[in-house]
């Protein structure tokens, strides 16, 4: 009995099940439970009767389509970008020049930065009267403060969300790609070297493609979570730049409507799962090529 | 050093130094204004170096009602939530690790999925059940939910970490005569040890940053952000520098200490050349 | 004759004595923290207590608590409460127990636009005690920009647009600020400021044509607004900092201001509108109950409550402004004092309008008031007459919803 069990699981002992099974219990208590309520609360009105209401409702609402536009267009910008930077980061420090290790820790300090406080430090940048404006003003560049964030000026008000955005979260895609680079099995490099690609053939040939495990999981863990913060672009544009997280926020906490909070909770829960699935699926290559 | 290759140097050296000052000045303007004394903090232009020092601010803000304890607080939930963490979420990263059992990849997946719902608006669910269990406005409560937080990001890194570590070398321990888990014991965990760390401070960090869950379950046991996020309202700019300062110090500090480890987050060693 | 002589004085010690060992019950729905609490019973009523031998037993409740002892007192037609202290919704709910009030005189000059509000039910219902509101504060530097014959103690909403103005043409900058940040107490100043003040009304007069005029105002005004203005959750930092000279919000939310600075600021009452001048008030008021065991004592207290000196020890405690005239001077000088006169001078208006916050309905109304601004002022978009109606019937439909009535001024 027991052979045939395991052999249908697949594996030749249960151990992994039970290694795994405090995780399961816990999230499944901690997570699951609280996410199916607050998933069912998108579905079901008050006396409990199934209804789509709240989902229409959030559809007509008039900040929505305005928060759809700055949600999408705020990941479209800054994941690229992001993915540029951290790799340009990641190929410099992977060269272990002297000092790279320290070098590392440097890039990844903004890991340890609460959204809160990385809020509050591109704020006191970009606020009228704050670091960029008196750093210009007194090099006589301008003869009065740039309403960086501006209504007027909503362009200038993404750039700036943007800016303190990608500092804040380079660093996860950052270390995502230094680990990715370090599994490429030396061998390969040495190779490639061997058979004459050097420098950018090398990067381009041989690296990248071996990369592709990683930048496709930095892709996905850094557009979900782009999708979902929203601390600093509150910070730092509050209700100039709608984005949906907030909107589910503000109707759970504000409006203490908890019904369409969740319906855009799931919304955005959907848009996830969506992009997710479009970067497995385009940006396909082998799981996990080397192994230790 | 030929030429071309002193060239390729020097640009490396600009490049990653351009990259560290892009990291390091902000943080540099937020520790300014901490000690920046308090009529200088609204002047117009912001003076980059402020006149003197002042440890006023810092002063003012570590002696406000209710700072110490929250910061205790949030020390107390870190740890709890980094040991319940590794606990539960190393087994797990090991189990993906070694076996291919059925079920592995969705599991993978499983744990991405969960981290796609805003987790601010699953506190409050939450908040409801705790106090139906006892747990509301506790630091156990909080530490539970950051531990559930931070799960799918340790069972990712020590699956990578495991991975790391030859397979070879445990069953060559086995054919010894080790059991499995003398095996794993005496062979995995040391040499995982450096990549646990990593793991360890990601959780520590995860879990001190945290701000909507603890603030939501509780009301006197705050712990540091839940308390300056509250407080934020009524308090004047220098004391949100200072609080900001002060949520960001530690999680630097820590990883100062741990920066060796940064490397082996997600296994393999690298040594420079 | 002597004999005569020792007996009456005897009856005047024995009426002394007796007039020393009055005791009385306060119920009370404010004050109820335990800081509170403390505090009034320290500060407050021991001294009363040495002063005229009336010792105070202080009784915090809740809302439901306070009605509901209220009315059974009534009911038995006798009762221990003497005295009462509640907002201005809670003496509405109880309303038949409480006595005529018209013949106690308070301890200091209340504004008759107050003592009105304290008028229900065809006689004086309670005595306003203390008031929280919104008002606007401005930099001394705006001064000089102020428009030939305007009145700051008595501005009026075109002239507040011309002194904006005169400032961005003076300056190139705009240094009018309204809060409208996400968290932001804006909602306030559109249903209890704006509405009242260009309507007459908070929600009658939604999607009418004074509102068409207002937020074709309101875009006007909004051209001299500081463009971060939607980032704003409160008005003391961009006071502090100076990127607005003028600013409206809660007193609370632009104290820290007048704290740090107090030189350089004044508190004004907010703007009159062609209906009139609307702002709202947090009021809390006393009353007697009809089946009160001691009328006189309780009388007492209300006159010791609303003098000058105790009104001020009200406002550094608890942090609401006085409703007496003399108390604004009598604070102490510093960000108190300067809130103070300028609500005290907005609650003095002669043509004020005074505006409650909606209650009983679900807090989606607030989003209402928003959603019109956001789309109006914010975006720019041309003032849409359906639109308004859109909006305004979903906002009947809350209070319908809720069963509430309409707020002050509409006649809830």
């Amino acid at each position: 009995m027991d052979v045939r069990l395991r052999k249908f699981l697949g594996t030749d002992t249960l151990l992994p099940y039970w290694l795994l099974l405090p995780s399961i219990v816990f999230i499944g208590i901690f997570f699951l439970m609280p996410l199916f309520n607050a998933i069912m609360l998108a579905f079901r009105a008050d006396n409990g009767a199934f209804t789509l209401d709240y989902f229409k409702k959030m559809v007509a609402d008039v900040r929505f389509i305005e928060a759809l536009k700055y949600t999408f267009f705020l990941a479209i910008t800054i994941v690229p970008l992001q993915l540029i930077t951290a790799l340009a980061m990641a190929l410099l420090v992977n060269t272990g020049f002297r000092g790279s290790r320290f070098f590392l820790y440097l890039f990844a300090l903004p890991l340890g930065i609460s959204d809160l406080a990385a809020g509050l430090i591109w704020l006191s940048i970009f606020t009228q009267h704050g670091f960029l404006n008196s750093i210009l003003y007194s090099l006589g560049i301008i003869e009065r403060p740039i309403y960086f964030i501006s209504y007027q000026n909503i362009g200038l008000t993404f750039l700036a969300v943007v800016v303190a955005e990608h500092w804040r979260a380079t660093a996860i895609v950052l270390v995502i790609l230094v680990a990715g680079l370090q599994m490429i099995s030396k061998d390969y490099l040495e190779a490639a070297e061997v058979l004459g690609a050097r420098g950018w053939k090398k990067v381009w040939y041989v690296i990248l493609p071996m990369l592709k495990p990683s930048l496709q999981s930095a892709l996905i863990i850094r557009t979900i979570f782009a999708l979902q913060t929203f601390a600093v672009v509150l910070a730092l544009a509050g209700d100039i730049i709608p984005v949906l997280a907030g909107e589910a926020y503000f109707w759970h906490f504000l409006y203490r409507n908890s019904h369409i909070a969740s319906a855009y909770a799931v919304f955005l829960m959907v848009i996830s799962i969506g992009m997710t699935w479009f970067y497995l699926r385009f940006l396909r290559s082998r799981m996990e090529v080397i192994r230790g | 050093m030929s030429y071309p290759r002193l060239l390729r140097r020097t640009l490396l050296y600009i490049g990653v130094t351009a990259f560290a000052l892009w990291v390091l000045i902000p943080i540099f303007f937020i520790g300014i204004s901490s000690f920046t004394p308090r009529n200088e903090i609204y002047a117009w232009p912001k003076p980059i170096i402020p006149s003197h020092f002042s440890l006023d601010t810092m002063r003012f803000f570590l002696n406000s009602y209710g700072v110490l304890n929250s910061l205790l607080n949030s020390v107390w939930v870190a740890l709890l939530t980094l040991a319940f963490t590794l606990a539960v979420g190393a087994p797990a990263g090991y189990a993906v690790a070694r076996f291919f059992f059925r079920g592995r990849e969705a599991f993978r997946l499983g744990i991405l999925i969960t981290r796609m719902f805003p987790t601010a608006l699953l506190a409050v669910p939450l908040a409801v059940t705790f106090i139906k269990w006892g747990l509301y406005d506790t630091l156990i409560g909080v530490a539970l939910i950051h531990t559930a937080m931070a799960l799918p990001f340790a069972v990712i890194i020590t699956t990578g970490i495991f991975m790391g570590v030859p397979k070879d070398l445990e069953e060559a321990a086995m054919t010894l005569g080790c059991s499995r888990f003398g095996a794993f014991a005496r062979v995995a965990l040391p040499l995982a040890l450096p990549g646990l760390a990593a793991a360890a401070m990601f959780t520590f960090v995860i879990s001190w940053n945290e701000v909507f869950a603890a603030t939501i379950l509780t009301v006197n046991n705050r712990t540091l952000p839940a308390h300056i996020l509250t407080t934020i309202q009524a308090s004047p700019l220098y004391f949100r520098f200072a609080g900001g300062f002060f949520m960001i110090l530690p999680a630097l500090l820590f990883m100062f200490f741990i920066r060796r480890y940064l490397f082996h987050m997600w296994g393999g060693a690298t040594a420079e050349r | 004759m002597r004999r005569f002589g020792i007996i009456a004085l005897a009856l005047l010690i024995g009426s002394v004595a007796g007039l020393a060992a009055q005791k009385i019950t306060w119920m009370s729905t404010q004050f109820v923290p335990i800081a509170e609490a403390e505090f009034v019973r320290n500060e407050i009523l021991a001294p009363f207590a040495e002063a005229t031998g009336i010792e105070v037993e202080f009784i915090g409740a809740e809302y439901a608590e306070f009605v509901s002892r209220v009315e059974a007192e009534y009911e038995a037609g006798k009762g221990e409460i003497a005295v009462l202290c509640g907002l201005h919704g809670d003496f509405v709910s109880v309303l038949d127990a409480l006595a005529d009030l018209s013949e106690v005189s308070p301890g200091g000059t209340i504004s008759d636009t107050l003592m009105k509000l304290g008028q229900m039910g065809g006689k004086q219902a309670y005595i306003p005690l203390m008031q929280a509101t919104y008002l606007m504060v401005v930099n001394k530097k705006a001064l000089e920009y102020l428009p030939e014959g305007a009145d700051i103690w008595a501005l009026t909403y075109d002239e507040l647009l011309q002194w904006a103005k005169n400032i961005y043409e003076a300056t190139g900058m705009q240094k009018l600020g309204i809060p409208a940040g996400p968290k932001s107490l804006l909602h306030r100043f559109i249903h209890g400021y704006l509405y009242p003040s260009f309507t007459g009304y908070q929600v009658l007069a939604f999607d009418s044509g004074a509102a068409v005029k207002m937020w074709k105002y309101m875009q006007e005004l909004w051209q001299y607004v500081n463009p971060a203005a939607p980032t704003w959750d409160a008005m003391d930092t961009p006071l502090l900092s100076e990127e607005v000279w003028i600013a409206w919000d809660h007193t609370a939310r632009v104290k820290q201001a007048l704290i740090e600075r107090p030189d350089d600021f004044i508190a004004i009452p907010s703007p009159a509108g062609p209906a009139g001048r609307g702002f709202i008030t947090v009021l809390a008021g006393l009353a007697i109950p009809k089946t009160s065991p001691n009328p006189d004592a309780a009388a007492e207290l209300i006159e010791y409550l609303t003098t000058p000196e105790v009104q001020v020890k009200i406002l550094q405690g608890v942090g609401f402004f006085p409703v007496v005239a003399e108390a604004a001077g009598a604070v102490p000088s510093g960000a108190l004092q300067i809130l103070a006169k300028g609500v005290s001078a907005q609650a003095a208006s002669p043509d004020a309008i005074v505006s409650f916050i909606p209650g009983g309905i679900s807090d989606e109304y607030k989003k209402i008031y928003k959603d019109t601004f956001f789309k109006f002022v914010i975006k720019g978009e041309p003032v849409d007459v359906e639109f308004l109606r859109s909006q305004a019937t979903r906002l009947r439909e809350l209070y319908l919803e809720a069963g509430a009535p309409y707020p002050a001024p509409d006649g809830g």
